[in-house]
């Protein structure tokens, strides 16, 4: 069984005073202890209201297929069109961006141009951000994994971002009421117990891709906000009103009711976050400015000034001492407005979906450069992985895209193998409510069938076993139970290796 | 057992917190005194005659704090119990329909329905001018493919839900959500708020009749249309109903929904037949007043939620009279209601809106001013504290209303809550408690002091001994309650750290 936190501070004999004055959780034993997926970030970015897919990698020309010839005729120019179109000659801004070539069709694909990170505060080289999303591509730190879906896909936002979260399409009752993130911080492998904190959502509920109930996920929109109330006028009261009330949630967090449970858990977790997080926040201010006030700032997006809470949280523990009571390695964020049923835009930079490519794009390369200027290894201990609860329409309405199913997911990060994973589905056959379908092959060749979509869990499982270190039968019994139906059309067969074509994987060695 | 079990001091203030805000010490001496069962108790909170009170306010600010203010004053908790139920099940929300008019006049007519006919409650919920608005009805049109989304949501949320008890879908996700989008086309609101139906923009059968282009087939639900389904959907056998049996237009809408009310699934393992809306509305009124409490359901089998769901389906005979009323009664008088008193496993996290109405009541707190402060601490208004703890009523996060239970804990949310109990312990002035009427200022043992607050909070007797003596070690040796400095101190300090408890956020 694992150590929990409070049994090693008992069974070490250090005091509650040692630990809050020198910070006893950045003591090697502590770490090995509590960490078993030692100094790595994983954080999961959602892009809530289901992002276009097909104007976030679209095919640049047909290759041995019609992929652009489909994506045309779908996808018109003229008033109200959103047709993106290939990029001209040189580095133009507005046109696709080449990331390379899909596996199957052999046609050229393209990033949205949004995705240099364009945006009011940041225009040119030496703005926080510049070069965006497409620059860290070019960097080699991005893979984008086309076409990936579930099966039997649904069409409602919360129905289908459940079934995300919970990476449970078929609403197997053995793992529901948890998310995936949340199996893998309550697995025994990990040992988190109690009111241990190894993951902070960047909102005010839990994230349902976290919720489990071994241990505590704190959800915290600011830092500098996150103070325990204390009754001024009897400040002097004030020590015996902390004792009783850490000691009453220490009771509920023993409770046999796991409602209880978790309430003495969350309160915990809330309690000694209170003392850390303004710590936290007033230490990255102080200490980088240059990438507080001319960074974040300067980008101005909601993607940022999260991504900043995130920073400063990874900040603490990269820095130690005195604030290192934060062991928060798993992270969530989201970005709306994502539901583009109208007037998304096309080329334009003041286009809807121009507009959130671009705060992505900037915010999180300015995160990246953060991270590295903290520590030059950092970013490689880094991963960010974006999903949407579905894809929107191939064909478009009068000027935006209704509800579809596959789209791409990107996984972000030093250790990141960049380049495109994954078949670009089919657009030119779309089933009767006009959405590209879900297509498996049996187990051995994940290329068996053309146009063959990715599960989104064999992604959450090559992270799970690639990069966070978990046995693969471990992921498939525990985390990531397969489908039962038949091969062709359910995810019979897990891959937790994804690879390019030519054989590269998804993480470097 | 039942309806006839005599009702104890605690059962009585259970009964009176669950259905309402706070339990009412003159209404519990008086049950106790006339020696009420908790039939008789049931009979008496579900007999309340709807109030027409509609929350105005010209934006929505104002339109939230003056229903919270009526929760605190409102005669019938348990018609606002109710309000806020069939608000969260018809989730509406303000930051789409963006009309406050249009909020408050639904606020009102779930008000004076809320414990009416089901049918009668989702017939006019149909063409409610914000529920048109919020899930686009009045931007339902024949010329274009029909607008899904309040086809999907009647069936999905409103009425029948996706799967029924046995893991088995209800309806296909594609076929039946259509065509019950198109049976919707043409809907409107006038002026004056009716509902407006337009022959020219509803989708009549023969319209798109054997037009290859756009053959949308007669307008039939729940046939056999996905394999796994050769018998359809509801009963209805392979061929499925029709709804324009009775007419296309008008009627249209109101035989869609009772068709759906007619829907049916059956037991596997004993062929046993069961209304399905039935069976949902009473797991989500049971689970919203008692429990849920209950092991995942197995699909195989009998097991205990079903039995309870079935019980009081057939007890008030909701499946035929559709009456919530008698619905409602028989959940407040079944022993499941009153589990949570002797299992803790069977505790329900309180709503936010109920930890703030009901502890205002508890301590006799009042809001301040028109902005409905709270006293204490910064002086924030009800809108911010609820917000920060994740219930802004009448802007509910989606169609599908809030997330209950474990998932109104978060630290951001306990953190809201604890600021709040804070700030109302330890007001003073305008709006703040009177200790004198809460506690006996002559009493000066610790214990006796904590098992006072803890008894007004009714949590003292889901305590154990060692959270019994935190609360005594707070106070660190006897008070004197009469002097006002040690008053101010320790009492206000216990009130504050009793309403932080973990064992006060659950009922």
């Amino acid at each position: 069984m694992a150590i929990t936190r409070r049994q090693f501070i008992t069974r070490t004999g250090l005091t509650a005073g040692t630990v809050l004055g020198t910070g006893v959780f950045g003591h090697p034993l502590v770490r090995r202890a509590m960490a078993a997926t030692s100094n790595k970030y994983t954080i999961v970015l959602f892009l809530d209201g289901g992002n276009d897919g097909l104007n976030t990698i679209s095919p640049i020309d047909n290759g041995s297929g019609t992929l652009r010839t489909d994506y045309q005729a779908a996808r018109r120019t003229g008033g109200g069109g959103i047709r993106l179109n290939p990029p001209a000659n040189g580095g133009d801004l507005t046109n696709l961006l080449p990331i390379g070539t899909d596996p199957n069709t052999g046609a050229q694909i393209g990033m949205h141009p949004g995705f240099r990170g364009i945006l009011d505060g940041v225009q040119g080289p030496g703005d926080p951000g510049f070069g965006g999303l497409y620059q860290l591509f070019l960097d080699g730190h991005v893979a984008v994994v086309q076409g990936c879906g579930y099966p039997d896909y649904n069409l409602s936002h919360e129905e289908s971002r459940k079934i995300w979260q919970t990476a449970n399409p078929l609403y197997s009752g053995a793992i529901a009421g948890t998310g995936w993130v949340g199996r893998f911080l309550a697995h025994p492998s990990q040992g988190y117990t109690g009111s241990d904190i190894p993951a902070i959502n960047i909102q005010d509920s839990i994230a349902a891709e976290f919720r489990q109930f071994t241990t505590s996920v704190v959800a915290a929109t600011r830092l500098e906000d996150f103070t325990f109330p204390i009754d001024d006028p009897f400040a002097d009261d004030e020590q015996a009103k902390r004792d009783a009330f850490t000691a009453l949630y220490g009771f509920a967090s023993g409770s046999g009711a796991l409602k209880l449970k978790l309430i003495g858990d969350s309160g915990t977790a809330t309690y000694d976050s209170t003392t850390l997080f303004p710590t936290a926040n007033t230490a990255y201010e102080n200490e980088r400015p240059a990438f507080y006030r001319n960074g974040y700032d300067q980008i101005d997006r909601s993607v940022a000034r999260d991504l900043r809470e995130i920073a400063k949280v990874i900040y603490a523990q990269e820095k130690g001492t005195p604030i290192s009571g934060i062991m928060a390695r798993y992270f969530q964020l989201s970005n709306g407005g994502y539901d583009t049923h109208s007037d998304q835009g096309s080329n334009q930079t003041d286009g809807q979906h121009f507009g959130l490519h671009a705060e992505v794009g900037a915010s999180l390369k300015h995160f990246f450069d953060d991270l590295g200027n903290i520590d030059a290894g950092l970013p490689a201990r880094t991963v960010v992985l974006i999903y949407s609860e579905f894809s929107r329409r191939i064909e478009q309405n009068d000027n935006g895209t209704d509800h579809g199913s596959q789209g791409p997911m990107f996984v972000i990060g030093g250790k990141v193998r960049g380049g495109i994973y994954g078949q670009h589905p089919n657009i030119g056959d779309t089933d009767d409510q006009g959405n590209t379908k879900y297509l498996q092959s049996g187990p051995g060749d994940p290329y068996l069938v053309d146009y063959r979509s990715t599960d989104f869990r064999d992604v959450y499982g090559t992270i799970l076993t690639k990069w966070l270190g978990m046995d693969p039968p471990v992921v498939s019994a525990d985390i990531l139970p397969i489908d039962s139906g038949s091969a062709s059309d359910f995810w019979t067969f897990a891959n937790f290796d994804l690879k390019r074509s030519d054989g590269g994987t998804l993480f470097l060695p | 057992m039942g309806e006839s079990t005599l009702l104890d001091r605690a059962q009585a203030r259970h009964l009176l917190r669950r259905s309402g805000f706070g339990a009412d010490e003159r209404v519990v001496t008086r049950w106790l005194a006339q020696g009420f069962t908790r039939g008789d108790g049931a009979d008496e909170l579900v007999a309340f005659k709807p109030n027409a009170f509609k929350p105005a306010g010209n934006d929505q600010f104002r339109q939230h704090n003056n229903w919270l203010k009526y929760m605190l004053k409102a005669k019938s908790g348990l018609n606002e119990k109710l309000t806020l139920f069939w608000h969260d099940h018809f989730a509406t929300a303000f930051s789409k329909v963006f009309d406050t008019k249009l909020m408050g006049k639904q606020n009102q007519f779930i008000r004076k329905n809320c414990k009416g006919s089901m049918l009668a409650l989702v017939k006019g919920i149909n063409t409610d001018p914000a529920m048109m608005e919020f899930l686009d009805t009045v931007r339902n049109h024949k010329l274009e493919r029909p607008n899904e989304n309040y086809g999907r949501e009647l069936q999905e949320l409103f009425t029948l839900g996706v799967f029924d008890l046995n893991g088995k879908r209800n309806y296909s996700d594609q076929h039946d959500v259509f065509q019950v989008a198109r049976a919707f086309t043409g809907w409107d609101y006038g002026r004056s708020y009716k509902p407006e139906f337009h022959d020219y923009d509803h989708d009549f059968t023969d319209e798109f009749d054997g037009d290859p282009e756009e053959d949308r087939g007669p307008k039939v639900i729940y046939k056999a249309s996905l394999p796994d389904y050769p018998n359809g959907f509801g009963g209805y056998g392979a061929g499925g109903v029709s709804y324009i049996d009775q007419g296309e237009g008008a009627i249209e809408i109101d035989r869609v929904t009772e068709i759906i009310f007619g829907h049916t699934h059956v037991d596997p393992w004993d062929s046993s037949v069961h209304n399905t809306v039935a069976r949902r509305t009473a797991r989500r009124l049971l689970e919203y007043f008692a429990h849920d409490g209950f092991a995942n359901v197995d699909p195989t089998g009998p097991s205990a939620l079903r039995t309870v769901i079935d019980e009081v389906i057939s007890n008030s005979s909701f499946a035929t009279t559709w009456s919530i009323q008698d619905l409602v009664r028989e959940i407040l008088v079944h022993d499941e209601f009153y589990a949570s008193l002797s299992d803790p496993t069977k505790k329900s996290v309180k709503w936010p809106t109920d930890f703030v109405v009901s502890t205002m009541k508890t301590l006799g707190v009042k809001f301040l001013g028109s902005q409905a402060v709270v006293p204490g601490g910064p002086y924030m208004s009800v809108f911010t504290h609820l917000e920060n703890m994740g219930q802004t009523v009448f802007d509910p996060p989606s169609v599908f209303g809030w997330d209950w239970e474990a998932a109104w804990i978060s630290s951001q949310t306990l953190l809201a809550r604890y600021l709040f109990a804070e700030n109302v312990a330890s007001a003073e002035g305008a709006g703040a408690l009177n200790p004198g009427k809460l506690v006996d200022l002559a009493l000066t043992d610790p214990g006796d002091i904590v098992d006072a607050v803890t008894d007004l909070a009714g949590i003292k007797d889901d305590l154990s001994t060692n959270e019994r003596n935190a609360f005594i070690s707070y106070l660190g040796g006897p008070v004197n309650l009469e002097d006002y400095q040690e008053r101010r101190r320790k009492l206000y300090g216990l009130i504050g750290l009793v309403l932080q408890s973990p064992a006060y956020q659950v009922h």
